[in-house]
């Protein structure tokens, strides 16, 4: 067993020279196998990727006193990181790249300290949100007031909103403080390799620029297509969904009685439109649709996609569907023309030319004199314009990596788990990965583990696959649920929202399960309780839907099923 | 001399149900000499056949080293040495013990030495914490691993900072073991050599840490072994080891549905009567060791258990539907360690 064919040696020699074509590193690695060491720089941990996922793994790694006296690090980014360090936008220009981070996410940034460097200013807590039926208008409202949702403050909020570029610059500010990171930026990775006789086995990460680096653990946090998941052969399944996201900055008037913390969110047919708080007078939008219509309304005239935000909040389904189709089949509309259009379905629906539902006759500016119309917070404010260069589009996936585990590398975010932006997840999950992975590190080091080892992974992986894949699930079923106009379907959805609605504990129970529960604030027995008093009260509701509908039962049961689903409790990591 | 059919596990599990549970140590001993006569081997199994006067005198006058090393033994883990280091393989389950049994050591000589300082608060908060959190509680120690295999064990030991060397009988296991290290240049703290336990008791160096982990069970004559495993611990020294317990449990878990039925572990790697039950491990260092030496365990008390600053016994078990080992907590009955249990004792100060 113990020496190797010597034939294996020269092959795998002969892998290296063509590979690398230097016969000056081959020269090295031959004396390699006499026992020495062929010359790579070795390093505790590599991060692929210097996305927020991976940087904030990085500082995870370093304000950690035991984790930065026993790791070094290196983060290799394809970019350059200095747009992002150098990144300082006039205090009313905001960035279309925005995230909604839950409290949980919010309390592992402000526990390794990475929070203190964001611009918090630049931040807007979302206090409650408005989600409705595009069909049948049934509504849910999330207060984090109502809902007893904090934030480790103390103040109510269900989330804050900031843009990717603020917290991916405030880790860079955080990390620079620490010495065990080497980040790498504008490297690209040219080939990941790993040799049993020469490097034990450990993955070899050759970068466009500078020496190899012979790693015990890579991580993959370099996105979808992650060089690190197809170095480890660990496949991911999914699907693309048919649709694409809009993105855009909104301006707006600033709201005269409310402030601007409330997110809404309406789910149409085609998908579900989003407009989330950012200052008190710019918002962000978030609007997956059908690739087709994205590629107009991304195209169009910035005034028009403003005229389409506002109809697709405010028309009924049919007319919003109406404006759709027109405008695909004429995609060079003019704007008298599209508002012409919107004005008569506005007339044809009877909606009072000032009510809170119309938005052709309306000057946004004039919303903020006198008193607001009836309804004016069940709705989004009106938007007046896009901020120049902010509308862009991207495809929609759900994509879940077979295993987060392979031979000395692991998968953390994207390129462990992509999913439809509709719950703003996504990076959520992210960290809350770069949190469990980093913990877990640290206990495999306390105990004298092998950082790099499966076993020592394991409890990352036990920890994150079936947390997340409950979430990605439940927010796919909720995709697909909202994307059908099929009236039982419509009804049995619009019943079940209803009683959920009237069921403050089982929505507090739903926000803490996606991280909206601050660790300090909640306790440990939060969760649990409310979710058993909602569930109490939603076999209750369920019987009421199934007597009303007899023959529909089993479809709310499944939305009712789908809901309890989401509530499970979240700090019930342990299950398998 | 007993028909060599006594000896079939199921006998020994009928048997052994006859007496359980409620033998104690007394007992306990008894039926252990009454089912594994072994008469072909007078010190096999039997840690208390011989009165301490017998014992090997002191390091003074060396006996001729008795080798404890099975043949048979060495063959089955060197035919399997390839396989050490296969996390998802033939040694999965040791793998995954490994974490937790590195846990027990750490903490345990952690709390020897929070018990060793000046108890009026010598020892400052802030001192005590950065010694609990620091990634190399065995900062400055020797440490010995006595049957290493391909290094699981030895590796953590050295990562947390033991000045380390780990031997074995089988020179492929070595083999395995110091590549396998090589590849990590952190762990220069670490080496390997191919030798007996006896043959390095035979030498002056000792070791403030030995442990020998899921080894007493394999050895031919686990009497002489511990003697040369304690031999080899220095005055004030820890000795750890694991090992699993000869019960019907044992038999069924071990046996029965890890080598049988799911084939997690080769067949034939366990032999039910090398078990070893706790009490007799406590028993055997209960009593004076060598001459004139004080025994390591000075008194018992209920349930037959040394206090806590003298041995510690603590039951692991494997969850199948975790998919990981569990360390008992220390306040549970014996029946946690009826089947793979740790053992841990501490060589009196004043033993040379």
């Amino acid at each position: 067993m113990l020496p190797r064919p010597s034939s294996n040696i020269r092959r795998s020699l002969l892998c290296k020279l063509s590979r690398r074509g230097s016969p000056h590193v081959s020269g090295r690695l031959i004396s390699g196998s006499s026992g020495k060491m062929p010359e790579y720089d070795d390093c505790d941990v590599v991060i692929l990727g210097g996305g927020p996922v991976g940087l904030a793994l990085a500082s995870a790694l370093s304000s950690n006193d035991t984790l930065r006296n026993s790791l070094k690090v290196t983060l290799l980014e394809s970019s350059d990181l200095n747009r992002i360090r150098d990144w300082d936008p006039p205090p009313d220009a905001f960035s279309n790249r925005v995230v909604s981070l839950t409290n949980a996410s919010l309390d592992f940034l402000i526990e390794m300290g990475a929070w203190s460097h964001v611009d918090v200013e630049r931040t807007c807590p979302m206090v409650d949100m408005q989600v409705w039926d595009g069909v049948s208008d049934v509504r849910i409202d999330f207060n984090a007031a109502t809902l007893g949702i904090s934030a480790r403050d103390g103040s109510n909020q269900m989330a804050r909103i900031i843009e990717t570029l603020n917290l991916q610059r405030g880790l860079l500010r955080h990390l620079k403080k620490y010495t065990n990171v080497t980040l790498l930026d504008n490297t690209k990775v040219e080939n990941i390799f790993g040799d049993d006789i020469l490097s034990g086995g450990w993955p070899v990460v050759q970068p466009s620029v500078g020496r190899a680096l012979r790693a015990r653990l890579v991580v993959g946090a370099d996105g979808i297509k992650s060089v690190v998941r197809s170095y480890s052969k660990i496949d991911s399944y999914g699907w693309d969904y048919p649709a694409r996201a809009i993105v855009a900055t909104l301006q707006h008037p600033p709201r005269t009685v409310l402030f601007n913390t409330t997110a809404y969110q309406r789910f149409l047919p085609t998908g579900p439109i989003a407009f989330l708080p950012l200052s008190p007078t710019a918002s962000s939008l978030v609007w997956s649709t059908s690739q087709a219509l994205a590629a107009v309304l991304a195209k169009a005239d910035p005034a028009i996609l403003a005229s389409m935000i506002n109809a697709a909040f405010r028309l009924p389904e049919l007319s919003v569907r109406y404006l759709h189709e027109r405008l695909l089949e004429a995609p060079s509309i003019s704007l008298d023309d599209l508002r012409a259009e919107i004005a008569f379905r506005e007339k044809a629906h009877a909606i009072p030319p000032h009510s809170a539902l119309a938005s052709v006759d309306v000057q946004p500016n004039d919303t903020i004199v006198g008193i607001p119309d009836q309804g004016a917070e069940m709705l989004p404010p009106l938007v007046a314009s896009i901020q120049p260069g902010t509308v862009a589009s991207f495809p929609l996936r759900f994509r879940h990596a077979e295993s987060y585990v392979g031979s000395r590398t692991v998968l953390i975010g994207d390129a462990a788990h992509v999913m439809h932006p509709l719950a703003g997840q996504g990076l959520n999950l992210g960290l809350g990965d770069a949190e469990a992975l980093a913990r877990c590190v640290q206990s495999v080091i306390m105990y004298g583990g092998d950082i790099g080892s499966r076993t020592a992974l394991m409890p990352y992986s036990r920890e994150r696959y079936f947390e997340n894949h409950k979430i990605m699930s439940a927010v796919d079923k909720l995709h697909k649920l909202y994307a059908t106009t099929a009236p039982p379907v419509v009804w049995a959805r619009s019943t079940g929202v209803e009683v959920l609605n009237e069921l403050d504990a089982l929505k507090a129970g739903i926000i803490s399960a996606a991280g909206g529960q601050s660790r300090a604030v909640g306790g440990e027995s939060f969760p649990w309780s409310t979710v058993a008093n909602g569930l109490e009260a939603l076999v209750s509701g369920a019987r009421v839907a199934g007597a009303v509908g007899s023959g529909l039962k089993s479809v709310a049961g499944n939305i009712l099923q789908q809901l309890v689903r989401v509530t499970s409790d979240p700090g019930n990591n342990k299950r398998e | 001399m007993l028909h060599p059919l006594t000896q079939h596990p199921f006998l020994c599990i009928a048997r052994s149900l006859v007496h359980f549970p409620s033998s104690k140590n007394a007992k306990c001993h008894r039926h252990a000499r009454d089912i594994f006569p072994r008469p072909s081997r007078p010190l096999s199994r039997q840690l208390h056949d011989r009165p301490a006067t017998d014992a090997p005198p002191a390091t003074d006058q060396p006996p001729p080293p008795v080798s404890t090393i099975n043949d048979d033994e060495v063959a089955h883990f060197s035919r399997l040495s390839a396989l050490w280091w296969d996390e998802q393989g033939e040694f999965a389950l040791l793998h995954k013990m490994n974490a937790h049994r590195m846990r027990f050591i750490r903490e345990k000589v952690l709390e020897v030495r929070r018990d060793e300082r000046s108890p009026d608060g010598g020892f400052a908060t802030a001192a005590r914490s950065s010694i609990e959190s620091s990634p190399h509680a065995l900062e400055g120690m020797d440490a010995l691993d006595v049957g290493c295999g391909g290094g699981i064990l030895s590796e953590s030991l050295a990562r947390l900072g033991a000045n380390t060397l780990a031997i074995d009988a089988s020179a492929e296991n070595v083999g395995v073991a110091t590549r396998h290290a090589a590849a990590d240049r952190s762990l220069s703290a670490l080496s390997f050599r191919h030798a007996s336990a006896e043959a390095l008791a035979q030498e002056p160096k000792r070791f403030d840490l030995v442990c020998s982990m899921e080894v007493v069970e394999h050895v031919d004559n686990p009497a002489a072994f511990l003697r040369a495993c304690a031999e080899l611990v220095k005055p004030g020294g820890h000795l750890f080891l694991s090992t699993i317990a000869r019960t019907p449990l044992s038999y069924l878990l071990t046996i029965v549905a890890a080598e049988k039925a799911f084939r997690v572990v080769e067949p034939g790697t366990h032999t039910f009567s090398k078990f070893v039950d706790a009490d007799e491990l406590i028993g055997f260092f209960a009593r004076p060791l060598a001459r004139g030496a004080r025994p390591w365990i000075s008194r018992t008390y209920a349930h037959g258990l040394p206090t806590r600053a003298e041995a510690e016994v603590r039951g692991i078990a494997y969850i199948p539907w975790r998919g990981d080992w569990v360390l008992a907590p220390r306040a549970t009955t014996p029946w946690s360690t009826q089947a793979n249990y740790l053992f841990w004792a501490r060589k009196p100060k004043d033993n040379p």
